[in-house]
């Protein structure tokens, strides 16, 4: 199916009309800061639909911080049904944490309902980025700012509109459905070829200072650095508080808990993070990783050792966010870069 | 689409002493569990928690399984609590078993240390069902003292007469007292002079970190090649099913790659002994 163009008051009728089967977040600005908000009957209003991700991952929505995931013992599905979410907005670096999430938690034999369900369900209206952040190194890690894949529908803005894409049967379905809102997109589409491309160039440049070593050497330099010092100096810094996890739309380690309720007992998956001292421990008090140097090299070995191998991609999409979540300004791309030069 | 992490309504028929920090729990669920001998279980203390654990009984007793626990952390201290007629919640069973079928037609080395022993109890009564299709057993079992040996009755009497040509006993402990005739010495002890031919053995070992490592040198030293060596890696299985992240060992999870690993699988990545 082609490409077509649909204008901002045409965008906010669509989304309205989506109101009745879905909730639908579109991100809104805070403080230079991008926050999904959740859209009433007012429609898209102060929304912003280009400019770079929100704060939150969109993890959020598919693998929440905190899930009740069985009551026992009790065959009961213990996700209520609620209606599915629509996420419109939703950026390159985070489609591509899918590739990941989609892994881990599709994986058979034990497919995991709770994330299957949502993935089945929610409506995913994407959108390219129009600027970059500073902390933006999406094109360092192979991604570009602006969807190939895995949405249902992806909206380039320019002229006062959007070109929107289908990708999915899902998507298709909804433009055939609201066909009357849309208009051909033939005129508009080398325009956001050409915006594309200046985007991507300007990241390059804006990511060369960095010094991030190019994609395929990244994984090479990460095992010859395996023993260094390197680790240790990394984490100097590091008070342990699992934020760079938490915000990173890659990062899928959980800790199930258990709790009594009023008739029976429930389990909870919670996010959890890697840095923490308990995370690999066993009961007898074993742990491979006493060390937090072994435990800061765990997270790179995870996100680019491990996943590489596994499924040929990055655990890390170069979204940024760890950088402005790090309490003890551990940055990522530094990192990348002493991989090559220390 | 099953829930993985619900856990199944499971009674506790008996619970044995079998040594001052370890007991032996008979458990019945309400659907079984069918495990292969290796395979693990997620024990859950209903309300508080759970914890991996490889089941110690026969494989072949199909409705009832028995798992031997030490009292180590939060989650064991609490179902060292447990009662006869108690309700628990058991998941699983995960992760791959012993490969049976490789071990055919070999003389089979068991090295157990300590509660360790478990899941090779489980592989030994494996075993023994089909025991004309082994070559031989010989059992090295370690205990830090006399009174810490678990399944005493098997292991000091009842096994020892199951086939006398086929299945022998190497007994040791770090410590003795006064009682005890055995031997003394740690479990790397029984691997000197051994009187099988290597070539045609394989040895699966099971105990706590350091005592794996250091039968896997020894194993080494006597002549066993890598691929000869199978290994029980129990890390923190915390999902069982390869999502949570915690047991991740390299490239592998312990908990859907093992916990059973041939050692030229893993011998080359970091931190598997710690």
């Amino acid at each position: 199916m082609d490409s077509y163009f649909i204008n901002k008051p045409n965008l906010d009728r669509l989304v309205k009309s989506l109101l009745k089967t879905y909730k639908i977040f579109a991100p809104v600005k805070s403080d230079n800061n991008r926050f999904y908000k959740k859209i009433g009957e007012e429609g898209l209003g102060e929304s912003i639909v280009g400019e770079i991700r929100p704060v939150e991952p969109v993890k959020s929505f598919y693998f929440p911080a905190r899930t009740k995931i069985a009551e026992y013992f009790s065959e009961k599905d213990p996700d209520k049904k609620e209606k599915p979410v629509a996420i419109i907005g939703a950026k390159s670096c985070d489609l591509a944490s899918f590739k990941v999430m989609d892994y881990v938690y599709g994986q058979a034999p034990f497919r995991d309902p709770s994330y299957i369900f949502k993935r089945e369900d929610n409506l995913v209206i994407s959108s390219d980025c129009t600027c970059y952040g500073e902390t933006c190194f999406c094109v360092a890690v192979g991604i570009a700012p602006y969807p190939k894949e895995g949405f249902d529908i992806n909206l380039s803005e320019l002229d006062g509109g959007y070109v929107a894409e289908p990708g999915s049967p899902k998507g298709e379905k909804l433009i055939r459905e609201y066909f009357k809102l849309f208009q051909p997109a033939d005129p508009y589409i080398e325009k956001r070829d050409l915006n594309r491309k200046k985007l991507w160039e300007d990241l390059l440049e804006h990511v060369k200072k960095s010094k991030i070593p190019p994609k395929d050497s990244i994984q090479p330099a990460f095992k010859k650095k395996f023993d260094s010092d390197l680790w240790g100096e990394v984490s100097r810094t590091c008070v342990e508080c699992g934020a760079c996890n938490y915000v990173c739309p890659a990062c899928h380690c959980f800790v199930l808990m258990d709790q009594k309720k009023e008739d029976g007992f429930e389990r909870l998956r919670m996010w959890d993070s890697c840095l923490l001292l308990s995370f690999a421990r066993v009961a007898g008090g074993a742990n491979p990783r006493k060390l937090l140097a072994q435990r800061m090299r765990n997270r790179f070995d995870k996100k680019f050792n491990f996943f590489p191998d596994i499924i040929g991609r990055f655990g890390c999409t170069g979204c940024g966010r760890c950088i402005e979540a790090c309490p003890g300004k551990i940055d990522i791309r530094e990192v990348l870069s002493k991989l090559q030069t220390t | 689409m099953d829930n993985p992490y619900l856990p199944i309504k499971t009674e506790v028929l008996d619970v044995i002493e079998e040594s001052p920090t370890i007991k032996t729990f008979r458990l019945k669920s309400e659907t079984p569990l069918y495990f292969k001998a290796g395979q693990f279980v997620e024990m859950s203390i209903p309300g508080k928690g759970e914890a991996p654990f490889t089941p110690s009984s026969s494989p072949y007793e199909k409705d009832k399984l028995e798992i031997t626990i030490m009292k180590a952390g939060r989650i064991t201290g609490m179902i060292h609590d447990l009662k006869k007629g108690d309700i628990v919640g058991l998941r699983g069973p995960y992760g791959n078993e012993y490969p049976l079928s490789e071990y055919e037609g070999k003389e089979i080395l068991l090295v157990g240390g300590g509660v360790g022993l478990a899941p090779l109890r489980a592989l030994f009564l494996a075993l023994v069902h089909d025991i004309e299709k082994y070559k031989s057993v010989l059992f090295c079992c370690g205990s830090r003292t006399p009174s810490d040996i678990i399944y005493k009755d098997s292991v000091l009497d009842k096994w020892q007469h199951l086939d006398k040509k086929r299945i022998k006993f190497r007994i040791t402990v770090d410590r003795k007292d006064d009682a005890w005739k055995g031997n003394v010495g740690l479990v790397t002890t029984t691997l000197d002079k051994l009187d099988l031919n290597i070539k045609n053995s394989v040895s699966i070992v099971c105990g706590p970190p350091v005592m794996m490592k250091f039968s896997t040198f020894k194993l080494l030293e006597v002549g066993y090649k890598p691929e000869q060596i199978y290994l029980s890696m129990e890390k923190n299985m915390s999902c069982g099913i390869g999502k949570c992240g915690h047991c991740r060992l390299g490239n592998f999870y312990a908990c859907k790659d093992g916990p059973v690993f041939r050692y030229d699988k893993i011998s080359n990545i970091r931190e598997i002994w710690d």
